[in-house]
C-alpha cells in the first residue's frame, strides 16, 4: 500500500536526476554567413529517384513543360 | 487611391504591423483582397486560426506506420463552375490526402483557380463544416435524428399533404450540381410522386438563354467551347465576367488574345475580365438590347452584315432591319449612355475580325427582358454570319458545374428529359423509357391536365405560398418545399421568402451543407423542418456535362463522409417509402451503396438515359465511351477537342476521330459511334463528323415565306442539298429510305420520327446513310413570333433609374397566367416610376471568384473563405463622397422593399459614379442580425454576411420566370 | 543545373487566387500565413495589373545576409530554404526582403510570433525526405518527388512559373514574341539579376 509513493518517488528523483544526460546544448556558436542547421538532401536522393538524377530531370522536365500550354495546344 | 477591401477589427495586431513595409513597398496601391486582411483573423476564424490541422495528413501517415497502403489515384471533375476542370484525387485508405493537376485535360491543362486548387477540403473530416447527421427543428432547436425516423416523418409528411391538397401543394427544388443521372431521376422521383412543380437552378441562371436560344436555331446551350475560343479573332464579353465566374475558361482566351485576337469587354463594371481586355467600354445595366441594337445599327449601315448568310440561312432579318434602324447613335447613347464612337467600334471590330464571338453569362440573362437581349446577340452573330463557324459561335458561359446537364435532362418545370416537353406523347415516350405503364403514370398526377401543365418556377415558389388561392392556376397553394441542393439566397426578394418559409406546412432541406435555407427556416419557423445530410459529387460516380456539352466522369473519390448519402440512394429510399420504387428502378440495376443499402447504378441509369434521349444527342454518350475518354485525354487535340488517333488501353475501343467528351448532341446508339458536336450547326462538316444545321422546328414556312434552308445550305456531303423539315417514318417512306432501316429497327420506328424511334433506326440511316440531319435543315430564326416580343425590344426595368425613357420603353402589361400564377409588370413599374428620387443608385450584383453560387459550400472552406471575409458593396469614390462614407465603413444598403444591408464599402472606381455593386455569395446576415444561433451547432460556414437578394427587388423575364437581379435600385447611407 | 525560378506574367495573372489555396492546401497552412498571396496595382483602373508574390529564391538573397543565426541556406537548385529548428523569429529577413515572404505564424498562447515561415518551393526542409516531421515544419517536398510547386502548376491561366529557370524563361519568351510586349516583367531584376555562375539564361546578341 505505502510503498508506491516511495517507488514514485524515487522514480521521479531518477528522472530528475538522469535526465540531464539526455540534454543537448542548447546554445549554438554561430558563425557570421555560415549556415548552421541541419543538413539536407538533394531532391533526387530519396524514393522514388534513389540517387538516379537523371530520372529526376526528366521528371522536372516533364512537369515545367506542363506549364507551356503552347507544347499541348501545339502549332496546328 | 488607396483600395483596401477591409482588414476587420479583429486584425492580430502583430501581423498587421509586420505586413506594413510590403504594403508600403507595393506604391501604396493594394487591391480589394488585400493581403493585409489574409493575415488578420476575422469573424470567429480566431477559434480556427493557427489550429488548422496537419491532421488528416497524420491520420494517413499513422495509418501507414502499419504497412504501408497504396495511393489510388481517382480522376474525378471539379465540382465549382461548368468549365470542366479534371482533377487527379490521391486517396490512401480511404483518405482523400493530395489533388494533381491533370495536364492532360484538353479543357483545363492542369489549370485551377481559387476554388478547384482547394477542393481537396471536400475530404477534411476535422472541423469539418459538413452537415453530419439528420436533423429535425423541434421548439426551434435543432435535433439529432436517425436516417429512418428522417425518412418516415419526411415521407408521411409528403404522402400527408399529398393526400390532402394534390402533389402539387408540394415544389420540389432540385440540384445542377446533382451530376447527370442524378438529375434525370430527380426529374422521373417528382413525377412519379405526381407533379410537375420542380426546378432548380438553371431557371435563375440561364433559361433565358436556353428559351431564346432554342427558338432562334435550335438548341438552347453554347454553340462552340471555351476552347474553340482559340480559333476567334475578336472575343466580345457582354454580360460575362469570366476572370471571376469561370476563371480557367480565361486560359483560352488569354492564349487566344495573345495569339492577335482582340478581346472587347462591354459592362456596367470595370471587371477583372475587362483589365486583361484590349477594349473596356462601359453601359448603363439593363440597356442591353439597345446597345445590340445599336450595334446592328451600325453593321447594316455599313453593309457589315453576311448577306449570303443571311439569305441562306436566317429567316426574319428584314424586320429586325427596321427595328435596328431605329436605333440611331444618338438614341443609343441617350439609352446606354454609350458615345457613338465606342458602339461602332465593338461592330466594326466584330465584323472586321471574323470569327469573332460573343460571349454572355448572367448580366444578359439576369433581365426582365432576358429573352430579348440574348435573342438581340443571336442576331448580331446571325448578321455577321459567325453561327456554325469555328472561333464564331455564341459562347454561353453556364454557371454550375452541372447546370448544363440538369437543364438538358433534369428537374424543369415544363419539360422531361431532353427538352421532351410535357404533352402527352413525351410521357408516353418516357414511360416507354422508364418501362412503366402510362395509366399507371397518369394515375399518380392529380388529373392528365396538371401531367400536361408546367409547373411552378423556383424563382416564383414564394408566391406559390403566399399568393391568393384563385389566383394560382392549380388547386392548392404550395404546402410543402424541398430545397435538394439548392441555396435560398440565390433567389431575389428574400424578405418575402422569410414569410413563405413561415408559413410552409413542411420544408425539407437534402444538402451536404445546411445551407442557408437552414438558417432561415429556423429563424421563422419553430416545427417541421428537416435537415438532411447529402453527399457530394466527390463521393459519388457519374457523369456531369460542362458549358461546352462536353461530358466528363467522375471516379468516386472517398465513400460519404458522416451520416451522408448519396443523392440517389435518398431518391430511391424516398421512393420505397412512397411505394414507387419498383417503377423508379424498372430498368436499372440496383448496386449496393454505403452501408450496404441499395441504391441506383449510375453507369446503368447513364444506359437508361441513352436509350431514350434522342432529341439532344445524350444517347451516344455510354459509360464506356466516357470513361474511356477519361483515361486518355492525351490524345485529344486543345484547339478542336479531336482525338487524333488513340486506343484504350484497358478495353480496346478506338478514339480515333471523337470530339473529347462527345459534346451533344452525339446522335445514334454507341454503336453507331458519332463523334459528339464540337460546334454546333457547322455546315462545313458533315453530320458524322460533327457537322449540323439550323433546326426545322417551327413548320415549313410562315405567311408564305419559307422557314426551310436555301439551295446549296447543308451540312457536308448531306445527300439532300436544299432545306428539309425533320424526319419522321412517313418522310422516311417518301425518299425510300425506309427500307434501309432493319426490320427489327422498322417494328421500332413504325409510326414514330426521330425523337421517339427508341431503335435510333432513323436517325442511324438520315445521318450515316444520307449525311442528313434528322432534325430537318431550317433557317435560324431572327424575328421569333411566338414570343411577346418577336423582335427584340428594349423595355426599361421595372426599377429604373430613367423615369423619363419609361413612356418609350414601358415593360410589359401585367399577366394573369405565367407559369401557374400572376406576374406584374406594369404595375410595378408605374408604382416605382419616381423610386429613383429615393433610391437613386443602380443596383447590380455578380460573382467572385473564391465563391460559387449560395456559398454555403466555398464559404465552409477554410482556404477560401480566408480571402474574402466580408460582404461588400463597391461604390464610386464619388457617391461615397456625396454620403460622408469611407472606404471599408459599414453602410445600410436599402432598396425599394424597404429592407437593409449592412455591409463594408469598398470605395472603387470600378462601378461608375450612380451605380453600386454587391456580390451575391452571402448569406447568414439578416439586416444587420447575424443568423449564427440558427444553424446547427459547428455547420455554420466560417464567412458570414447580408445576402444581396435578401434586398432584391420583384422583377421576372415574361418568358421564362428569370429574375431580375442586375438592374434595380438602392440607397446607401452610412451605418 | 537546374536553377528554379518563379516568374508571374502580368499580362496573364487574373488574380483568382489559385496559386494561394493549392498552396494552402497542398501545405496545410494555417489562418493568417500566407507563403503565397496576389497583388493587385491599379485595382479597379484601367492598366490593372495583378502579379503572384512569394519567396523568389533570390540569387543573392538578403534574407540570408541579415539573418543573425545563420538559419539559410540555398540547394544545389537555388532554392532559398532554411532551418526552423535555428530560426529564433527576430523578423531581420522579413525586413530585408522586398517581397514580403516571410511570414510569422502565431505561436503560444500570447499570440507571440512564432518561427518564420515561408515559400520552400516545394522542397520541403532539412529533415528526412516525405516524413511526417518534414511536412510539420516546411510542407510536402514536391521536389524530391519530381514535381513542382503546386502554385506554378495549378495557375488558372499559368501567368505563374515556377521550375528550371532555363525552361522558365523559354516558356516566357515565347509569348513575349507572340504578343510582342511584357519583356519588363516585374521583380526580374531584383530576382533574377545577380545570377550567382557567369552564364546568363540568354547570351547577349553579338555586336555587329
Amino acid at each position: 500500500m505505502n510503498a508506491r509513493p516511495i517507488v514514485f518517488a524515487a522514480c521521479v528523483l531518477a528522472l530528475a536526476f538522469f535526465g540531464g544526460c539526455g540534454e543537448k546544448p542548447t546554445v549554438t556558436v554561430y558563425k557570421q554567413g555560415q549556415y548552421q542547421g541541419k543538413p539536407d538532401n538533394v531532391p533526387w536522393q530519396s524514393q522514388p529517384f534513389n540517387n538516379d538524377k537523371a530520372s529526376w530531370e526528366t521528371a522536372i522536365k516533364a512537369r515545367n513543360n506542363g506549364q507551356n500550354e503552347y507544347l499541348r495546344v501545339g502549332t496546328q | 487611391m488607396l483600395l483596401t477591401r477591409k482588414a476587420t477589427g479583429a486584425v492580430a495586431p502583430a501581423h498587421s504591423r509586420l505586413t506594413h513595409p510590403v504594403t508600403s513597398m507595393l506604391g501604396r496601391t493594394v487591391d480589394r483582397r488585400t493581403f493585409l486582411k489574409r493575415s488578420g483573423i476575422a469573424f470567429g476564424a480566431g477559434a480556427v486560426a493557427s489550429q488548422l490541422p496537419f491532421s488528416i495528413v497524420d491520420e494517413a501517415r499513422a495509418a501507414d506506420q502499419a504497412p504501408a497502403s497504396a495511393i489510388e489515384v481517382k480522376r474525378t471533375v471539379c465540382t465549382h463552375c461548368s468549365v470542366g476542370c479534371a482533377i487527379d484525387a490521391h486517396v490512401q485508405n480511404g483518405v482523400w490526402i493530395r489533388q494533381e493537376p491533370v495536364f492532360d485535360s484538353p479543357i483545363n491543362l492542369g489549370a485551377h483557380c481559387a476554388k478547384g486548387a482547394s477542393i481537396r477540403e471536400h475530404g477534411m473530416t476535422h472541423d469539418s463544416h459538413r452537415l453530419k447527421y439528420p436533423m429535425k427543428l423541434v421548439g426551434g432547436k435543432w435535433q439529432r435524428i436517425a436516417w429512418d425516423q428522417a425518412l418516415n416523418e419526411v415521407s408521411q409528411k409528403m404522402a400527408q399533404i399529398k393526400k390532402e391538397s394534390g402533389a402539387d401543394a408540394t415544389f420540389w427544388i432540385g440540384s445542377s450540381k446533382h451530376n447527370n443521372e442524378q438529375s434525370y431521376l430527380f426529374r422521373k422521383f417528382v413525377s412519379m410522386f405526381g407533379t410537375n412543380n420542380m426546378d432548380h437552378q438553371a431557371r435563375i441562371c440561364h433559361s433565358t438563354t436556353v428559351a431564346g436560344v432554342a427558338n432562334t436555331w435550335g438548341y438552347g446551350a453554347m454553340t462552340n467551347s471555351y476552347n474553340d475560343e482559340q480559333n476567334s479573332k475578336c472575343i466580345l464579353f457582354f454580360g460575362s465576367n469570366a476572370a471571376e465566374a469561370h476563371p480557367v475558361s480565361m486560359l483560352h482566351t488569354l492564349h487566344a488574345k495573345e495569339k492577335g485576337a482582340k478581346v472587347i469587354v462591354v459592362d456596367p463594371r470595370f471587371t477583372r475580365t475587362a483589365a486583361k481586355a484590349d477594349k473596356y467600354y462601359r453601359i448603363r445595366s439593363g440597356t442591353d438590347v439597345a446597345f445590340l441594337m445599336g450595334m446592328l445599327h451600325h453593321i447594316f449601315k455599313n453593309g457589315w452584315e453576311d448577306k449570303a448568310y443571311i439569305q441562306a440561312r436566317v429567316y426574319g432579318m428584314d424586320k429586325v432591319r427596321e427595328e435596328a434602324a431605329r436605333w440611331t447613335p444618338e438614341e443609343c447613347e441617350r439609352v446606354t449612355g454609350m458615345k457613338e464612337a465606342e458602339v461602332r467600334d465593338v461592330a466594326e471590330s466584330l465584323a472586321k475580325n471574323r470569327p469573332s464571338t460573343i460571349v454572355w453569362a448572367m448580366g444578359q440573362t439576369q433581365h426582365t427582358n432576358g429573352n430579348a437581349i440574348v435573342r438581340a446577340s443571336c442576331i448580331v452573330q446571325l448578321a455577321l454570319g459567325n453561327i456554325g463557324v469555328p472561333g464564331g459561335g455564341a459562347n454561353i458561359y453556364r454557371g454550375h458545374d452541372n447546370v448544363q446537364g440538369a437543364t438538358d435532362i433534369g428537374p424543369n418545370p415544363d419539360s422531361l428529359p431532353g427538352y421532351y416537353g410535357v404533352a402527352t406523347g413525351s410521357w408516353k415516350h418516357f414511360a416507354a423509357v422508364w418501362g412503366v405503364d402510362y395509366e399507371w403514370l397518369k394515375a399518380q398526377f392529380q388529373t392528365q391536365t396538371m401531367m400536361e401543365k408546367p409547373g411552378i418556377t423556383v424563382s416564383r415558389w414564394i408566391d406559390a405560398v403566399l399568393e391568393k388561392n384563385e389566383l394560382l392556376d392549380q388547386d392548392s397553394n404550395v404546402r410543402a418545399v424541398v430545397y435538394w441542393g439548392h441555396a435560398p439566397n440565390s433567389q431575389n426578394r428574400g424578405k418575402e421568402m422569410l414569410e413563405a418559409m413561415k408559413k410552409l406546412d413542411l420544408l425539407v432541406v437534402v444538402d451536404p451543407y445546411p445551407s442557408a435555407t437552414a438558417a432561415m427556416g429556423a429563424m421563422a419557423r419553430k416545427e417541421n423542418m428537416y435537415l438532411l445530410p447529402a453527399a457530394t459529387q466527390l463521393e459519388c460516380e457519374g457523369s456531369v456535362t460542362a458549358s461546352n456539352r462536353s461530358l466528363q466522369w467522375r471516379e468516386r473519390v472517398i465513400e460519404p463522409m458522416f451520416e451522408s448519402r448519396t443523392d440517389h440512394m435518398i431518391m430511391y429510399q424516398l421512393a420505397q417509402k412512397f411505394g414507387f420504387a419498383k417503377e423508379f428502378v424498372a430498368k436499372i440495376k440496383l448496386q449496393k451503396g454505403k452501408g450496404g443499402m441499395d441504391e441506383p447504378s449510375m453507369e446503368d441509369t447513364l444506359r437508361e438515359i441513352n436509350r431514350g434521349m434522342w432529341t439532344i444527342g445524350y444517347t451516344g454518350q455510354s459509360p464506356e465511351r466516357l470513361q474511356a475518354h477519361m483515361r486518355n485525354m492525351h490524345v485529344f487535340d486543345v484547339k478542336t477537342l479531336r482525338a487524333k488517333g488513340g486506343k484504350d488501353a484497358k478495353t480496346g475501343y478506338v478514339l480515333d476521330g471523337d470530339y473529347y467528351g462527345l459534346p451533344w448532341p452525339c446522335y445514334g446508339t454507341p454503336e453507331l459511334k458519332h463523334p459528339g458536336s464540337p460546334n454546333l450547326y457547322q455546315t462545313s462538316r458533315h453530320i458524322m463528323d460533327g457537322g449540323g444545321n439550323f433546326r426545322a422546328n417551327f413548320g415549313v414556312e410562315r405567311d408564305g415565306v419559307s422557314l426551310l434552308a436555301e439551295d446549296g445550305s447543308h451540312s457536308l456531303n448531306a445527300d439532300i442539298t436544299t432545306g428539309y423539315p425533320e424526319f419522321d417514318h412517313v418522310l422516311m417512306k417518301k425518299l425510300g429510305w425506309w427500307e434501309e432501316l432493319t426490320p427489327e429497327e422498322q417494328k421500332l420506328a413504325e409510326g414514330k420520327n426521330w425523337k421517339t424511334d427508341l431503335s435510333g433506326g432513323i436517325q442511324r440511316v438520315v445521318m450515316k446513310n444520307h449525311g442528313c440531319h434528322p432534325w430537318g435543315n431550317a433557317k435560324a430564326r431572327a424575328m421569333v413570333w411566338n414570343f411577346p416580343d418577336g423582335v427584340p425590344l428594349h423595355r426599361e426595368a421595372l426599377f429604373s433609374p430613367r423615369p423619363d425613357l419609361i413612356d418609350k420603353y414601358p415593360t410589359h402589361a401585367d399577366q394573369k397566367v405565367r407559369w401557374r400564377m400572376p406576374v406584374l409588370f406594369k404595375t410595378v413599374q408605374d408604382a416605382n416610376k419616381n423610386a429613383v428620387q429615393q433610391y437613386p443608385l443602380i443596383m447590380t450584383s455578380g460573382r467572385l471568384v473564391e465563391y460559387e453560387g449560395g456559398g454555403d459550400e466555398t464559404r465552409s472552406n477554410p482556404w477560401l473563405a480566408e480571402l474574402q471575409q466580408e460582404m461588400f458593396v463597391e461604390i464610386n469614390p464619388k457617391d461615397a463622397n456625396d454620403r460622408g462614407v469611407r472606404n471599408n465603413e459599414y453602410v445600410w444598403v436599402e432598396t425599394p422593399t424597404k429592407t437593409k444591408l449592412k455591409v463594408k464599402t469598398l470605395v472603387t472606381e470600378r462601378v461608375a459614379p450612380g451605380t453600386v455593386f454587391l456580390p451575391f455569395h452571402f448569406a447568414g446576415w439578416w439586416q444587420g442580425q447575424d443568423l449564427l444561433n440558427y444553424y446547427p451547432e459547428g455547420s455554420a460556414p466560417f464567412v458570414r454576411g447580408e445576402a444581396v437578394n435578401t434586398a432584391m427587388t420583384y422583377g421576372y423575364d415574361i418568358v421564362t420566370m428569370m429574375q431580375e437581379t442586375k438592374t434595380s435600385l438602392c440607397q446607401v447611407a452610412k451605418a | 543545373m537546374a536553377r528554379m525560378k518563379f516568374l508571374c506574367d502580368a499580362e496573364r495573372c487574373i488574380e483568382c487566387n489559385g496559386c494561394v489555396t493549392a498552396c494552402k492546401q497542398e501545405h496545410e497552412i494555417p489562418w493568417g500565413v500566407n507563403r503565397r498571396r496576389v497583388v493587385t496595382l491599379n485595382d479597379g483602373l484601367p492598366g490593372e495589373k495583378s502579379i503572384s508574390v512569394a519567396c523568389m529564391h533570390c540569387s543573392d538573397a538578403p534574407c540570408m545576409a541579415v539573418c543573425p543565426v545563420d538559419c539559410f541556406y540555398k540547394t544545389s537548385e537555388g532554392v532559398v530554404l532554411h532551418d526552423k529548428d535555428l530560426c529564433i523569429g527576430c523578423g531581420y529577413c522579413f525586413y530585408a526582403c522586398p517581397f514580403g515572404a516571410p511570414q510569422f505564424p502565431q505561436d503560444g498562447a500570447f499570440g507571440l510570433r512564432g518561427k518564420m515561415d515561408k515559400c520552400t518551393f516545394c522542397a520541403g526542409g532539412p529533415e528526412q525526405d516525405h516524413s511526417a516531421v518534414e511536412f510539420k515544419k516546411y510542407g510536402r517536398n514536391r521536389l524530391a518527388e519530381g514535381k513542382l510547386p503546386a502554385c506554378a502548376e495549378m495557375c488558372s491561366t499559368k501567368a505563374l512559373l515556377g521550375g528550371d529557370g532555363d525552361v522558365v524563361a523559354d516558356i516566357y519568351r515565347t509569348r513575349v514574341l507572340t504578343r510582342g510586349k511584357g519583356s519588363e516583367v516585374w521583380g526580374w531584376g531584383t530576382a533574377y539579376g545577380k545570377p550567382e555562375t557567369q552564364q546568363p539564361a540568354q547570351p547577349p546578341a553579338p555586336k555587329t
